[in-house]
C-alpha cells in the first residue's frame, strides 16, 4: 500500500507525458506494404506551446485519422530545432519518425552560426510544406512612426527588438534598415511576446514579429503597423503595405515542412504524404490556420526544397550585399 | 460590477464547475511529480479543449497552472526535489521540518499559506488589474538588471552555510547559466560542441540532482556511519503556535507575490526569494532559518501563489504572457477565437470574470483536497528509506527526462547529483548555487540589453524613473554605513581600520549594475542588497550598524568590530537591539567573515590587515559570548551546524 501512491504518480506521469509512442522497436523497415502498422512519431523542435508546436499538434490530429495510426508528438527543443534534427537524421528512415522542420533552421539560421553546426534541409526527405508566417514591422504610437520613411526622415539612430539572434525578426529588420540606410541597433530578445513588450513599454521604438502576436495589439491602437514582410498584402491587415511596395527587398518570412530522415522509401513518403494533406483538408485544421493567421503552403517536397534553398540562396546575397553580420553584436 | 457578479454566474454554470475542479486536480498532481511542469501540460492538454467554450477551457487551464503551485511543495518538503525555480527557498526550511517529523506542520501553513495568497492575490486582481497592468510594461530591461541584481545579493542571506561557502557556490551558480549559445552573438559557451546544450542547462535537472540526488547519497553514506533513528511523524497538523507565527509572513508574502507577480518574467521566482529573506531579515531569530522555521516555509508558498495568480493580469488586460505557462493559455485562446490584449475585458467579460472568479472556487477547492491529502503524503516518509530512496530517484530521472524528453538531461541530473553530494560533504550549501543561477540569465541578458538601449552609457540605469530608484535605494543602503564608518574613522578611540576595508569593498559593488556583480556580492554588499529590498530600506540599517558598535566594547578591541560590520546587518533590522544582532554576527564563525577580507583584497590596499584581523577566530568569540544570545552557536562552524541539523 505504501508504494501506491509514487506508483500512481509515476503512471500518471508517463501518461500525461505522452510517452506512449516509442514503445515498438524501431528495427526492419523491410516491409513497406503493410505502413503504418504502428504509431508514427513526430518530432517537434520546439518548446510544448510555441507556434510550431500548436501547428504540429493540429495537424497530427486529423492526419492520423487517415493514416489509421496514432501521430504522438514528442518535443524536443533545443537549437532551434536542431537538436530534433539531429535526432532525426539518427533515426530509422522507415516513416515512423517524422518532424516538422521550421524554415528558419534552415535558411537563416546558418547565416548566423559556425558551419558546423548549420543544418541543411537537403539532408532529408520532405514530406509537404505546411504554412507560413508572416512578419509585420511594429511601432509605438509615441514614435510617431506610421511608415517606414518615417524612420528615415526622422534622421535619428533607431532601436529596434528582435525575437532572437538568428530568426526571421532579426533578418527583416537588419535588412530593412540597411536598405533605408538607418542607423539601427539590434535588441535581441527571446521571442515573440517580450520583443512586443518591450515595444508596448517604449523600451524599443520597434519590432518585428509575427502577425498572429501583434493583431490585437494594433486593434488596440497600442502598436502602429509600418510595413508587412509579406509577399501580397494580408487579408486582415489591407492597408498596411508590403515591404516590396514600401520599395525594400525583404522577403522573409517563417515557413515550416514535415520531414523525414534520408532514404526513407519513396512510397512511405507519399503515403505519408497523402494522410497529411487528408489532414489540411479537414475544416477544423483550416479554422486553426485563420484564426493563427497562417497562410497554407502545401507544397510537395521538390517545391519546398526549392523554396527554402532559394531563401537560403538570396538572404546569403542580401547579407554580402549589405555587409551585415547576423551574429555580431 | 455587474460584470463581476455575472462572472460568478459564469463559474456556477455546472459544465465550468466541474471543469475548475478537474483543472485543479490535474494541476495538483502534476505540481506533486517533480519535472512535468504546467507549461508542459497543458500544451499536452490543449487539444481536449478545443470542443469546449473558450471560457471552460480557460478556466480548467488556469486550474492546472495554480494547483500546480500547491502540489509543488510537496516534494521540496518531503524529498528535497523543487519541482520548480520558485519553490527552491521552501526547501530550507521545509525539509528540514519534515526532517524534525513536522513534514505535516509544513505541507498545512504551505496550503494555508498558499489559499490566503492566492485568494487576497484576486480580490486584488479584481480591484486594481487594470490599474497595475502598465506596471509590467514600465519594466524593461535596465528594471530587470537591477531587480536580478538585488535578487542575486538575496541568495547569500538566504543561505544557511557559510557566507564563504554560500558565494563559492552562488558563483558557480552565475557560470553555469552562461552555458548555451550566447543569446546575443550566438557564440557557443562552454557547449563543447554539444547540441543538448545549446540552449544552456535546463532548471530541473540542476535543482533535482543538486537537492535530490544529491541529497539521497548523502544520506546513503550517513546511514552507513551511524544508525539514523527514524524520522518520527509527530504533529500532522500546523499547531496554534505555527499558525501565529505565520500569520504575518502569509500576509507579507500574499503582498510581495501579488506585486512581483505582475512582472513578466522571473517574476514568481523573485518574489518566493524575497519574501523568504524578509522573514529571515524581520526575525528575531534568524539563526532559525534554514533549520526549520516554519515561516520560511510559509512566506515563501504564499508568495508564489499570489505571483501565480496576479500574473494573469498582464495575459487578461495586456495581451502579454508573463511565463511559458501564460504563453501556452494564450495559444489555447487564439484557438478558440479570443484574442487576449488590452480590449478582452470590454469585449469579453464573461471570460475575463468567468476566469477570475473561477480562481475563487478553485483554491476553496485545494485547500479542501489539500487536507486530506496531507496525513496521505506525510505517510510517505513513513516508507523505509531503502524503499523510498530508490522511489526516489527513480521519480527524479523519469521527471528530468519528462521536460525536455532529453535522456542527456538525465546524465545532467546524475552529475549535479555527484557534486551535490560532493558539496554537502565539503559543507556547501546547493540553495545559493541553484537560485544565482536561475538568476543568472535574467541578470546577463538585461543587462546586455540594458546596454544596447543605452548605448553603452551606464548613467542610464539612473535616468529611468523605476530602474533610477531602485538603483538610489540600493546604493544608499550601501553608502550610509559607509558614511557611518567614516564618521568612526574621526573618532580616534575607535580603531576603524578594519572597517575602512569592508567599505572599500562595497563601493565597487556599487557600481556592480554594470561590471561586476559578482565580486558585488561579497563581503558587506549582501547586505545592502537585503536592506534595499525591502521597504524598510535605509532608515534600518542604520540600526544594525549601531549594533555593531556594541558589540565592539564587548570584544574588546578593533578586530571584533570586522565580522559585526561585515555580517550584522543583514539580519537584524528588526529592532536593532544588540542581542539580536549579536547573535547573527555570532553565527557567522571566522571562516565567514574572511569574505570580507578576501573580496577586499581584490580592491584595496588594506587587505593584508583586515584578513589579519579577520582570520583570527578567537577574535571573534568574546564579542558573542558575553552579550548572552546563541552564544553557544559561537564556536560552531558552518561544517557543524550543519551536523547539527542532520542530527535534529
Amino acid at each position: 500500500m505504501k508504494l501506491t501512491l509514487p506508483a500512481l504518480g509515476l503512471a500518471g506521469l508517463l501518461v500525461l507525458a505522452g510517452c506512449g509512442g516509442n514503445l515498438g522497436s524501431d528495427g526492419d523497415s523491410g516491409s513497406t506494404a503493410a505502413y503504418p502498422e504502428r504509431a508514427v512519431t513526430l518530432l517537434i523542435g520546439q518548446d510544448a506551446g510555441g507556434s510550431t508546436d500548436l501547428i504540429g499538434r493540429a495537424l497530427a490530429d486529423p492526419a492520423s485519422k487517415d493514416l489509421g495510426q496514432p501521430i504522438t508528438v514528442q518535443n524536443r527543443p533545443g537549437a532551434n530545432g536542431a537538436v530534433a534534427a539531429k535526432e532525426l537524421a539518427a533515426a530509422a528512415p522507415d516513416g515512423y519518425t517524422v518532424m516538422v522542420f521550421v524554415g528558419s533552421l534552415a535558411y537563416i539560421t546558418p547565416l548566423a552560426v559556425p558551419a558546423d553546426q548549420a543544418v541543411d534541409v537537403n539532408d532529408y526527405e520532405v514530406v509537404t510544406g505546411i504554412s507560413q508566417d508572416d512578419f509585420v514591422l511594429i511601432a509605438h504610437p509615441q514614435t510617431g512612426f506610421k511608415t517606414v520613411q518615417d524612420i528615415v526622415a526622422a534622421k535619428r539612430p533607431v532601436k529596434f527588438a528582435t525575437t532572437g539572434v538568428g530568426t526571421g525578426s532579426q533578418l527583416t529588420q537588419t535588412l530593412l534598415f540597411a536598405q533605408a540606410g538607418v542607423e539601427a541597433t539590434a535588441v535581441p530578445f527571446n521571442g515573440g511576446a517580450p520583443a512586443l513588450t518591450a515595444v508596448l513599454g517604449g523600451q524599443v521604438d520597434v519590432a518585428a514579429v509575427q502577425l498572429g502576436e501583434a493583431k490585437e495589439q494594433i486593434e488596440a491602437g497600442k502598436a502602429v503597423p509600418l510595413v508587412t514582410f509579406a509577399t501580397q498584402r494580408p487579408s486582415y491587415m489591407p492597408d498596411v503595405p508590403t515591404a516590396t511596395e514600401a520599395g525594400f527587398n525583404v522577403p522573409v518570412q517563417q515557413s515550416r515542412a514535415i520531414v523525414a530522415p534520408k532514404g526513407t522509401p519513396a512510397e512511405v513518403v507519399d503515403r505519408l504524404r497523402t494522410a497529411f494533406q487528408k489532414g489540411f483538408a479537414e475544416q477544423a485544421y483550416k479554422d486553426f490556420n485563420t484564426k493563427r493567421l497562417l497562410t497554407a503552403n502545401e507544397v510537395d517536397g521538390t517545391a519546398l526544397l526549392q523554396q527554402w534553398n532559394g531563401s537560403l540562396q538570396t538572404y546569403r546575397d542580401l547579407v554580402a550585399q549589405h555587409k551585415i553580420d547576423l551574429s555580431a553584436k | 460590477m455587474s460584470s463581476v457578479i455575472d462572472g460568478f454566474a459564469v463559474v456556477l454554470e455546472p459544465a465550468n464547475l466541474l471543469y475548475c475542479l478537474v483543472g485543479v486536480v490535474i494541476g495538483m498532481l502534476i505540481g506533486v511529480l517533480p519535472g512535468l511542469g504546467p507549461a508542459a501540460t497543458i500544451a499536452i492538454l490543449l487539444p481536449l479543449t478545443f470542443g469546449l467554450e473558450p471560457v471552460t477551457a480557460v478556466i480548467m487551464l488556469a486550474g492546472i497552472f495554480y494547483g500546480a503551485q500547491y502540489g509543488g511543495t510537496v516534494t521540496s518538503v518531503l524529498l528535497r526535489l523543487p519541482g520548480e525555480a520558485s519553490s527552491v527557498v521552501t526547501v530550507f526550511d521545509g525539509h528540514a521540518l519534515a526532517r524534525q517529523g513536522r513534514a505535516g506542520a509544513a505541507l498545512g501553513i504551505a496550503a494555508i499559506g498558499s489559499f490566503v495568497g492566492g485568494t487576497l492575490s484576486i480580490v486584488a486582481l479584481t480591484l486594481v488589474a487594470p490599474i497595475v497592468a502598465g506596471f509590467a510594461l514600465d519594466f524593461g530591461p535596465p528594471e530587470y538588471t537591477v531587480l536580478a541584481l538585488l535578487g542575486i545579493m538575496l541568495v547569500s542571506t538566504i543561505s544557511s552555510g557559510g557566507r564563504i561557502r554560500a558565494l563559492t557556490a552562488a558563483a558557480v551558480g552565475l557560470l553555469l547559466a552562461t552555458v548555451g549559445r550566447d543569446d546575443f552573438t550566438s557564440a557557443e559557451r562552454f557547449t563543447f560542441g554539444n547540441l543538448s546544450l545549446a540552449d544552456g542547462i535546463d532548471f530541473v535537472p540542476i535543482a533535482m540532482g543538486l537537492f535530490g540526488l544529491g541529497e539521497i547519497l548523502y544520506n546513503l553514506e550517513e546511514r552507513h556511519r551511524a544508525v539514523q533513528a527514524p524520522t518520527r511523524v509527530t504533529n500532522v497538523w500546523p499547531s496554534r503556535a505555527d499558525l501565529r507565527q505565520s500569520s504575518g509572513a502569509i500576509g507579507r508574502g500574499s503582498v510581495i507575490g501579488f506585486v512581483l507577480g505582475i512582472l513578466p518574467g522571473g517574476g514568481a521566482v523573485l518574489s518566493s526569494m524575497a519574501a523568504y529573506a524578509l522573514e529571515k531579515r524581520r526575525s528575531k531569530h534568524p539563526e532559525r532559518f534554514g533549520r526549520g522555521a516554519i515561516e520560511g516555509v510559509a512566506a515563501p508558498e504564499t508568495a508564489n501563489n499570489a505571483a501565480a495568480t496576479s500574473s494573469f493580469i498582464p495575459l487578461l488586460s495586456l495581451g502579454i504572457p508573463a511565463n511559458a505557462t501564460m504563453a501556452v493559455i494564450f495559444g489555447a485562446l487564439l484557438i478558440q477565437g479570443v484574442t487576449p490584449g488590452p480590449q478582452l475585458v470590454t469585449e469579453h467579460p464573461e471570460l475575463f470574470w468567468g476566469v477570475v472568479n473561477s480562481m475563487y472556487l478553485g483554491n476553496v477547492l485545494l485547500l479542501i483536497m489539500s487536507i486530506p491529502l496531507l496525513g496521505v503524503f506525510v505517510r510517505i516518509l513513513r516508507v523505509r528509506a531503502a524503499v523510498l530512496a530508490p522511489i526516489t530517484v527513480l521519480i527524479t530521472l523519469v521527471g528530468a527526462y519528462t521536460v525536455n524528453n532529453s535522456v542527456f538531461d538525465i546524465g545532467l541530473v546524475i552529475g549535479f547529483g555527484v557534486l551535490g553530494y560532493l558539496m554537502k560533504k565539503a559543507g556547501f550549501d546547493p540553495g545559493p548555487m541553484v537560485l544565482a543561477f536561475v538568476l543568472g540569465t535574467l541578470l546577463e541578458t538585461s543587462l546586455r540589453r540594458s546596454l544596447l538601449l543605452f548605448d553603452d552609457d551606464l548613467t542610464g540605469f539612473l535616468t529611468r524613473p523605476i530602474s533610477g530608484t531602485l538603483a538610489v535605494a540600493f546604493l544608499a543602503v550601501i553608502l550610509l554605513p559607509l558614511a557611518r564608518t567614516l564618521l568612526h574613522r574621526r573618532h580616534p578611540s575607535e580603531p576603524s581600520v578594519p572597517a575602512g576595508g569592508g567599505t572599500e569593498s562595497s563601493v565597487p559593488a556599487g557600481g556592480a549594475d554594470s561590471s561586476a556583480p559578482v565580486g558585488g556580492a561579497d563581503s558587506s554588499v549582501p547586505a545592502g542588497g537585503a536592506d534595499s529590498s525591502v521597504p524598510a530600506g535605509g532608515a534600518d540599517s542604520s540600526a544594525p550598524v549601531g549594533g555593531a558598535d556594541s558589540s565592539v566594547p564587548a570584544g574588546g578591541g578593533a578586530d571584533s568590530s570586522v565580522p559585526a560590520a561585515g555580517h550584522a546587518y543583514p539580519f537584524d533590522s528588526a529592532g536593532g537591539e544588540a542581542e539580536s544582532s549579536v547573535s547573527a554576527a555570532v553565527r557567522q564563525d571566522g571562516s565567514d567573515s574572511a569574505v570580507g577580507a578576501s573580496s577586499g583584497g581584490g580592491f584595496g590596499g588594506r587587505a593584508s590587515r583586515q584578513r589579519a584581523a579577520i582570520g583570527d577566530p578567537e577574535a571573534v568569540d568574546p564579542a558573542g559570548t558575553p552579550s548572552g544570545a546563541a552564544s553557544d552557536r559561537v564556536t560552531e562552524s558552518p561544517r557543524r551546524d550543519n551536523k547539527a541539523e542532520e542530527a535534529e
